[in-house]
């Protein structure tokens, strides 16, 4: 009877390997002499990362992306944490509806998001303008925001702010001093989850950018449908490379598998 | 939502020592800081989601008659449902949607089993393996994909070499290019749904049917399958939505040949300039998915395990 646990481990390691094979497989294609892209790779060469930063327009999308993620992730969290710790810890009438509410930019396919806000912004001018792109990615990153927030928040003792007052700190103080260091690890989560979850757009970003205005996502969709060429594999490395180090920091920090748990 | 536990506490001190304009004041300060607080939030929510949202709903009831003159109608909705060149795209997203939903319930399930019967470490760095790929952008996935499945690549020779086919199939640009694509992306959250059903499962209850002589299947098949029912529903959810509007994959491993929906959306939307018809069609692609999770949930909590969901 051992073979049903037998079977059960063999598939598990099998889609184990499905999950991660596309990851596994991109890095050493994006060694390849060949001038096309292919698995297994042909021979060894470095030349499809030189030949990337003779790109100027992945160079200029890579420095885009890293804008606008820590930008979406700045604000994300400064107006997620502020709301997050407001309807925790204030008697709010309709709480549970006002939660719903704030996260339900999650609720929506980012088809429709990005449909609705092209629409919706091109008669304020902000269709197609840096500042549209930023808010298109706070609205997809401040739900999550808050919903970490809220979760660092639920097992807080508020005494601790009430024993900060007493003993003579203004409110400013225990927010600096007592709140916020107690709910660090929440709020930086926040800022990762978020700032990869702007890094990685492609669906929503595809209806805000503009040709002169790009990121490193699309930079690499719009290459696989025209030109496939190992290029794309050296991009992907990169990205590739630079999300496994912010995970790895999330998971140091939170567990990646707890916040995704709490964020579906 | 956990009770606020420093108001209750509040009153309970205050109570005697303060006259109630006083405690009338300090509430309204209260509702003042929360307000100040929520208020930037909130008006973003508003105002860059709700409106939007609310916007082109509007818009999809608007039908252009000319290049100038809008009328209220529904003749979006009703040029939807009648052209059969829309009507195939929704089949079809319907279509490869179960598809995905079928793979990845057929490869999550003995993942989130061996999550649920493995060592706390073993779980952890299980649980890492299987959800880190989800913060990693789906199109450099989708190009791992684009690799493994080229003509003549990874996935024909091993076809080949192990004499399931002897002409390669078409992989790449085809229905079985986006389901592979789906479901390697969205995985993740059935495990990741289903496990978190199986590990609130009482460990006593699989001894008791080996004390009383089920075997392994038997005690799977009337014991942990039917408690890990309600993951396996949410997770089938989770995934059959997200790929029911998924653009980026069907753009990419599909391409032309595979007109799913969100294609057909965006193409209305980006190349054709039709705002009115592609908020109908984003309407429709909402409404639809909406109608399906919910016929299939309650079929779920009201059939033979209707137990399990209280």
């Amino acid at each position: 009877m051992k073979i049903f646990g037998k079977i059960r481990v063999a598939v598990a390691l099998l889609s184990l390997v499905y999950i991660l094979i596309p990851l596994l497989v991109t890095i050493p294609a994006s060694f390849t002499s060949a001038s096309y892209p292919s698995f297994p790779p042909q021979g060894f060469s470095l030349q499809w990362y030189t030949k990337l930063l003779e790109r100027p327009e992945f160079v200029e999308a890579f420095w885009n992306s890293v804008k606008f993620a820590f930008l979406a992730a700045f604000f994300s969290v400064l107006l997620g944490t502020l709301g997050a710790i407001a309807i925790a810890k204030y008697d709010i009438p309709g709480k549970s509806y006002l939660v719903s509410l704030l996260t339900s930019p999650l609720t929506v396919p980012q088809l429709v998001l990005g449909i609705a806000l092209l629409v919706y912004f091109t008669p304020m001018l902000l269709a197609g303008t840096p500042t549209g792109l930023l808010i298109a990615h706070i609205v997809i990153c401040v739900p999550y925001v808050i919903r970490f927030v809220l979760t660092g928040l639920s097992g807080f003792d508020y005494t601790l702010e009430r024993a900060a007052a007493i003993l003579g700190a203004n409110p400013l103080t225990v927010f600096w001093r007592v709140t916020l260091p107690l709910i660090r690890p929440a709020i930086l989560s926040g800022a990762l989850f978020s700032f990869l979850t702007s890094f990685d757009n492609v669906t929503v970003s595809l209806f805000m950018i503009s040709s002169d205005m790009r990121t490193l996502p699309l930079e690499i969709f719009s290459n696989m449908q025209d030109a496939y060429s190992p290029i794309v594999a050296s991009v992907s490395s990169v990205v590739i490379i630079i999300s496994v180090v912010l995970i790895l920091i999330l998971e140091k920090i939170h567990g990646v598998g707890r916040l995704l748990g709490s964020s579906h | 939502m956990e009770p606020v536990r420093y108001d209750d506490r509040q009153e309970i001190i205050s109570l005697p020592l303060q006259p109630a304009a006083a405690r009338k004041r300090r509430n309204w300060k209260k509702y003042l800081y929360a307000g100040l607080l929520l208020l930037p939030l909130l008006l973003f929510i508003l105002g860059f989601f709700v409106v939007p949202m609310l916007y082109i709903l509007y818009l999809s009831f608007i039908e252009m008659k000319g290049e100038t003159n809008a009328v209220y109608s529904i003749g979006n909705y009703i040029q939807f449902f009648t052209d059969p060149y829309y009507l195939h795209s929704l089949w079809l997203t319907i279509k490869v949607s179960l598809y995905t939903v079928i793979v990845s319930l057929l490869l999550g399930y003995p993942v989130a089993l061996t999550m649920a019967k493995c060592s706390p470490r073993v779980r952890g760095l299980l649980t890492l393996l299987v959800a880190s790929p989800l913060l990693i952008s789906i199109v450099v996935r989708n190009f791992g994909w684009y690799l493994l499945l080229l003509p003549n690549g990874t996935i024909h020779q091993l076809l080949t070499s192990l004499g399931i086919t002897e002409s390669p199939p078409k992989l790449l640009f085809s229905e079985a290019g986006v389901v592979i694509g789906l479901s390697n992306a969205y995985l993740p959250f059935m495990i990741l749904s289903i496990a978190t059903s199986l590990y609130n499962i009482d460990p006593s209850l699989e001894k008791a049917a080996a004390i009383l002589g089920a075997g392994p299947l038997r005690s799977f098949v009337s014991i942990t399958l039917p408690l890990s029912l309600p993951g396996i529903v949410s997770g089938i959810v989770l995934v059959f939505s997200m790929s029911m509007s998924a653009y980026v994959t069907p753009a990419l491993m599909g391409g032309a040949n595979v007109p799913m929906l969100p294609v057909v959306a965006y193409d209305q939307i980006i190349n054709l300039l039709r705002w009115t018809y592609g908020s109908a069609v984003s309407y429709v692609l909402l409404g639809i998915t909406l109608a399906i999770v919910t016929i299939f949930t309650r079929m779920m909590e009201r059939g033979r395990y209707r137990e399990v969901f209280r």
